[in-house]
């Protein structure tokens, strides 16, 4: 006699072997009577077996060149940021030894032991000049970028860091004035270098603030900020 | 065994080329993985053009998080299950857009489902098509079992849906099939 048809979900467990033991028997003895059941487990075997011989397909043509002009033109402005970096990490290096140079000339004593007053000043003169044109190649560099990039910024960032660039920018105005009165004055001079590394050392930092923010929200550090402003107090 | 595991040889070097950010290597990596991640993306979205959008999506993706791959699997291990996890992504987006119940497909009775070809070898071009007509839902299901060999249990774990459901979807699924195919 035979026994009543299987649920679909009992013929498919049996397709994939998955029926539990004590039910196998009850199972294999409807099929042996049913050819429905039969075909329906022989057709689930069938597809299954076919689905998982299926090969790999192989992708468009065209989508490498999608992919490929995306990643090249994601790439292009990064290094083109990298080079920028290198320009004023090398005009960096460029002032810094300017500066040094001044300095050093400076704590020389026997250097300008011999040397008449009024060449003193010259030679003195000179060295700030080429300090400063060090130092204002940097400062170009650094506000390149950092003026490129602004938009990054929250507005109230860019609004301190602003005040701040005004503050060094005052700085160096009154050094300059000093020192067109008193052009061999060392107070003045040292002024004046003193607020171009601070201008350099502030755009520093806010191209590197900038790069945290282009990172993505979780990179903002308001200890960039904090020192900013102290930078700038 | 399912397909995540078919071993692939990319060299370290490849891999650290790609972590620098050479294009060149990375179109090397997309070579060798592209036509499994774009057979899976276009069967689970059952279509060639989205496939080919979710392809592009990985690879952009593989591109931005290579450099945090760490070698703890192939890669093209981890190039697989980002595709999967995007894939998953993709079907659980559209299935809340849509919130369509797949308890409209009812196969037909397999006690009057015509038995004549049953035994007929199926063609591959005539089941990647009949795939494509399967409804969203069943298909992710289905392409997830049998065609790259998951467990049902892992199937539930990744959808979120009851084990049993992942049966009784396999099963629709390969009803529908079945008679798309005779």
């Amino acid at each position: 006699m035979i026994t009543p048809h299987p649920d679909d979900l009992t013929l498919n467990d049996y397709a994939e072997g998955a029926l539990p033991k004590h039910r196998l028997a009850e199972v294999d003895s409807h099929l042996r009577m049913c050819s429905d059941c039969r075909a329906v487990v022989d057709s689930l075997r069938l597809v299954r077996s076919s689905a998982g011989r299926l090969p790999p397909l192989a992708p468009p043509r065209e989508a490498w060149a999608r992919i490929e002009r995306t990643l090249r033109a994601n790439a292009a402005p990064r290094r083109s940021a990298r080079w920028q970096w290198l320009a004023v990490a090398a005009a960096l290096v460029m002032a810094v030894l300017g500066g040094m140079k001044l300095s050093e000339w400076r704590h020389q004593p026997s250097s300008t032991a011999n040397v008449p007053d009024g060449d003193l000043a010259a030679q003195s003169a000179a060295e700030l000049l080429l300090a400063e044109q060090h130092y204002q190649k940097a400062i170009a560099g650094l506000e390149r970028i950092a003026n490129d990039e602004k938009g990054s910024l929250d507005p109230q960032v860019a609004s301190t860091l602003e005040k701040n660039l005004a503050v060094v920018d005052q700085a160096i105005s009154e050094s300059r004035a000093a020192l067109r009165s008193q052009p061999a004055s060392e107070p003045a001079q040292s002024s004046l270098l003193e607020s171009f590394k601070a201008k350099v050392a502030l755009l520093q930092d806010t191209v590197a603030l900038i790069n945290e923010m282009r990172k993505g929200p979780a990179a903002r550090d308001a200890g960039a900020v904090v020192g900013l402003k102290r930078k700038g107090s | 065994m399912h397909r995540t595991d078919s071993g692939d040889a990319a060299s370290p070097d490849l891999v650290a080329r790609c972590q620098a950010g050479d294009v060149d290597a990375f179109a090397e990596l997309y070579l060798r993985h592209s036509a499994r991640i774009y057979s899976l993306a276009v069967r689970m979205s059952g279509s060639p053009q989205t496939g080919e959008d979710l392809l592009q999506e990985i690879f952009l993706q593989a591109y931005r998080k290579i450099a945090g791959f760490k070698g703890d699997a192939a890669v093209g291990t981890w190039l697989y299950r980002l595709a999967l996890n995007h894939c998953l992504d993709f079907v659980r987006s559209r299935q809340a857009r849509m919130d369509k119940s797949t308890d409209a497909l009812e196969p037909e009775s397999h006690r009057t489902a015509p038995a004549a070809s049953r035994q007929s070898p199926v063609e591959r071009i005539d089941l990647e098509r009949a795939m494509q007509q399967l409804p969203p839902g069943c298909r992710e299901v289905f392409v997830l079992h049998d065609v790259e060999g998951y467990e049902h249990k892992e199937i539930a774990a990744m959808l979120g849906i009851a084990e049993g459901t992942s049966k009784s979807q396999v099963f629709k699924a390969r009803m529908k099939l079945r008679a798309l195919l005779t």
